[in-house]
């Protein structure tokens, strides 16, 4: 037997082991799995997308194509020297070994890695650098299953941007996992866009390792979706790491999205930070967990978490958990929350400046949002994310004749 | 950096000087737990029939439940059928009603402890204000000081199992009503077994004339605690609170599982205020108290504010989330916490502040110190329901980290309901900063000097919310953990 077959039966033995999660979980308390797990069956026939005009246009970058989680390789354009491969052309991989033991590791990740259809193998070589950034789209109208895998060697550096859309009304649920491995001194920025439609539903996974010196950045952004869990996990786990997270969410309707996020410092000298932000309307719910976990001989671990949150609705709901557990006395952490509304004293300079009440609310929130997309090094991901995300909030049109372009 | 290592050897040298037993004889009853049992201490009691039947569907209830898991300590399951479930010292028999009635060797006791009845006594013949002891020396109420100086104002402050027989109207209508005997495993055993603790009724309008106290210690070996505190501040009254914990030292585990009820009504204030200093077990781990308690106010009136401060220091295990639900519109819930953790100890503590009505408002101020091999949690919520029109939360909890083997977490739940509600949570752990130090030890200070003041600065915020009268005690308590072994 291959090594994938046999991986992926031992995927599906995990997956019946620990099965799916529930509300008794104290990971899925504030989000009901149940509505996932109907939608669970695949159907094998592969539905017709036109993905035509979507997508980040006038992005400069490589880019990869996935349509209904099978790579479509005509809309494909990879950069030379660099091995990326369709999961499907490698077929003794190891990126579909999992753990049932692994930090957050749920019943929907055990079940991506034994039924994926098709991902992206990227492997960087040592001291490559990518000069544009690596686009992966993904469009889909039926239920898909995408597991990519990540290697950047020594000092290789790269930025990639997975962007998730969805089309048509069905129903449908996206599992999507990313698997990533940093070497000695690599650098990876990864862009996390999750705008499927109003009646889908996302689950993700993305998993971190860290070596030596190695940094990751991340920005997950949450515009779509009918209710949306990602599963952030990063093991800093050779001395010099750091990390960066940033979150975005912006919802309304009915949209419910949870990340729940998991820091393992391991060695000495590890730096983690992570800023969350949420904006919730008509009768939205966040869910926010981040955990910070400094075990023992982590020394000089400096950590700092915040999560800051603006209700606009009174049927909105945040429920935020940032936790720290600390095995080790020489350490720096900290995390602080917030819920609250706009400052009143800063509604009141912008009034005073002949600004209507309404576009002034519009012009803070989105400027609470925007420390968040700060972190983006690429301007033109930056704003259409700011495009879209303003587009959602209550009077989004009239404030963009307000910024300027 | 010789200090954090030298504190850390002086705390796990440090031992518990409040560990001596009393010989006093005590009727106890016989190990085990059923029905028979709590009819026995019923009787006992001379308790009515409906306390006796409301003990009993608590007791049928608390069999359906499983011993709660979750919390982050680890210990061996209790043997619930191993546990002797009353215990009351003999020599009470006489009802002593003054201090010269009551047995010598109590009075020795709360000597050693520190904080004797008689200087309460002589406090009072100098500064003509005083506190009222409530003395529960094992399960029974032994002695009662100033009641008259209370009666006189209407308050009523009396043994709880008193109250049953005394003023069931009131206890009908408040008993359960805050902690029900369905709420938690603990609460359910202890509603079906409690078998003493305090009762306080402070009527309309009436300011309390003094602090109200009561010393829990548990001293007949084998025999779990299982107190019962029920404190009603009507309309415009406020009350002030003590509860001060020490136990003698024993090499196996005792239960304590209690639970306090408070309830606040319109413009009343409840202030209570908890030193828990009991026998937190050998360097190994080995013996000390098992302490489950469920404590919850009830801010059932508007305005009306309830305060916990507590200074933890004892206790091998530690589960206790003094908590608020602020149902009355603009009432306030305080939280004020210092929890040491040394050798083996393991604590998960923090509070739970439920925001129902308009304008309510929770401050929470947690302190933590970890040392040895201890584990220690900060576990929290904060919920702001739809109806929390401008709620305001405002959460700082800090672990002071002492030693390698210690461990320290925080899990804090935020849930949010209302848009106009403003919370802030922060949090923070680190070991003493080596800059805070040197600055000291560049001004003449030596270097255990610096790690106490430092170390006391830090607890400072929650010291400074203590009663008078139990400041002395903190301080004497922080002494004996940490600044006796530095010195």
């Amino acid at each position: 037997m291959k090594l994938i077959q046999t991986v992926k039966q031992d995927a599906l033995a995990c997956f019946e082991k620990i099965g799916l999660p529930s509300k008794r979980d104290e990971d899925w308390k504030y989000t009901d799995a149940s509505r996932l797990a109907g939608l669970l069956e695949m159907s094998d026939a592969n539905k017709k997308v036109d993905s035509n005009g979507l997508g980040m246009l006038d992005l400069d970058a490589y880019r990869i194509v996935f349509i209904n989680g099978v790579w479509d390789e005509k809309q494909s354009n990879l950069p030379k020297g660099v091995a990326i491969q369709s999961l499907t052309a490698i077929n003794d991989s190891k990126l579909f070994q999992i753990s049932a033991d692994a930090p957050l590791l749920n019943g929907f990740n055990a079940l991506n890695a034994a039924k994926a259809r098709d991902g992206a193998a990227i492997c960087l070589a040592d001291n490559s650098v990518l000069d544009k950034p690596l686009y992966i789209l993904h469009v889909s109208n039926q239920n898909q299953i995408i597991r990519h895998g990540m290697m950047l060697g020594k000092h290789a550096q790269a930025n990639i941007i997975e962007h998730f859309i969805s089309v048509g009304e069905d129903k449908a649920l996206s599992n999507a996992s990313t698997a990533i491995i940093l070497k000695a001194g690599a650098h990876l920025e990864h862009s996390r866009i999750q705008q499927e439609g109003k009646a889908q539903s996302h689950v993700a996974r993305v998993e971190v390792k860290q070596l030596r010196d190695s940094s990751y950045t991340f920005h997950g952004v949450e515009l779509g979706a009918s209710l949306s869990r990602t599963d952030l996990v990063v093991s800093l786990s050779e001395q010099g790491a750091s990390c960066d997270l940033n979150g975005l969410f912006v919802l309304g309707g009915r949209q419910h999205v949870d990340h729940h996020t998991r820091i393992d410092h391991i060695a000495p000298h590890c730096t983690s930070r992570e800023l969350y932000r949420t904006i919730l309307d008509d009768r939205s719910h966040a869910v926010f967990n981040g955990k910070v976990m400094v075990h023992k001989g982590a020394i000089k671990t400096d950590s700092k978490m915040s999560n800051g949150n603006v209700l606009l609705s009174k049927h909105a709901e945040i429920d935020t958990k940032p936790e720290l557990e600390i095995y080790n006395d020489d350490v720096k952490c900290a995390h602080g929350a917030t819920v609250g509304q706009l400052d009143d004293q800063q509604l009141f300079y912008l009034r005073s400046r002949g600004i209507s009440e309404a576009a002034a609310q519009e012009l803070l929130t989105f400027a609470f949002a925007d420390e968040v997309l700060a972190a983006m090094s690429n301007q033109v991901v930056r704003s259409y994310v700011e495009k879209e995300a303003f587009a959602k909030l209550p009077h989004g049109d009239d404030l963009e004749g307000l910024l300027g372009e | 950096m010789a200090s954090n290592e030298d504190i850390q050897k002086d705390l796990e040298a440090r031992e518990y000087d409040a560990g001596f037993v009393t010989d006093i004889e005590s009727d106890t009853i016989a190990p085990g737990l059923n029905e028979d049992v709590i009819r026995q201490i019923s009787a006992i009691k001379k308790e009515p029939e409906w306390m006796l039947e409301w003990r009993l569907s608590a007791y049928r209830h608390w069999l359906t439940m499983e011993e709660p898991t979750w919390a982050a300590v680890d210990y061996k399951p209790t043997d619930y059928q191993s546990i002797s479930y009353y215990s009351a010292p003999k020599s009470d028999k006489d009802a002593p009603e003054s201090l010269d009635e009551i047995d010598p060797k109590l009075i020795e006791t709360y000597e050693k402890l520190g904080i004797p009845l008689r200087e309460q006594k002589m406090l009072a013949g100098i500064k003509g204000s005083n506190v009222a002891v409530d003395a529960v020396f094992d399960s029974v109420s032994v002695a009662t000081t100033f009641k008259k100086k209370l009666t006189e104002a209407g308050v009523i402050f009396c043994p709880i199992s008193e109250a049953i027989r005394e003023h069931p109207e009131l206890v009908k209508q408040y008993l359960g009503s805050v902690v029900p005997p369905q709420d938690n495993f603990f609460a359910a055993l202890n509603c079906a077994v409690f078998t003493d603790g305090s009762f306080v009724y402070i009527p309309k309008g009436v300011r309390c004339p003094m602090e109200l106290s009561t010393y829990f210690r548990i001293n007949a070996l084998n025999t779990g605690q299982f107190e019962r505190t029920l404190i009603i501040a009507d309309e415009g009254a406020y009350v002030s609170y003590l509860e001060g914990c020490t136990a003698p030292q024993r090499d196996e585990n005792q239960l304590h599982a209690a639970i306090v009820e408070l309830v606040a009504l319109d413009d009343a204030e409840i202030k209570y205020a908890t030193v828990q200093n009991w026998y937190p077990g050998d360097k190994n781990g080995v013996g000390g108290i098992y302490n489950f308690v469920t404590k919850r106010a009830d801010c059932r009136g508007n305005r009306s504010k309830v305060s916990w401060t507590q200074v933890e220091t004892g206790s091998a295990i530690t589960w206790k989330y003094p908590s608020c639900i602020l149902r009355g519109d603009y009432s306030r819930g305080e939280f004020y916490s210092v929890a040491v953790t040394t050798q083996c100890q393991q604590a998960d503590t923090g509070t739970k502040m439920i925001h129902l009505g308009k304008n309510t408002s929770s401050t929470i101020i947690s302190k933590g110190i970890s040392a040895g091999r201890a584990q220690q949690s900060y576990r929290g919520l904060v919920r702001m329901g739809k109806g929390a029109e401008n709620a305001r939360n405002y959460t700082q909890c800090d672990s002071l980290l002492l030693g390698d083997q210690c461990g320290a977490h925080t899990f804090p739940y935020v849930e949010v309901k209302n848009p106009t509600a403003t919370l802030e949570h922060e949090a923070t752990t680190s070991k003493i900063g080596e800059d805070q130090l040197f600055y000291c030890q560049q001004r003449g200070l030596s270097e255990e000097d610096a790690v106490n003041m430092i170390v006391n600065g830090f607890c400072k915020d929650v010291f400074d919310v203590l009663p008078m009268e139990f400041a002395v005690e903190a301080n004497r308590l922080m002494e004996v953990s940490l600044e006796g072994s530095v010195g």
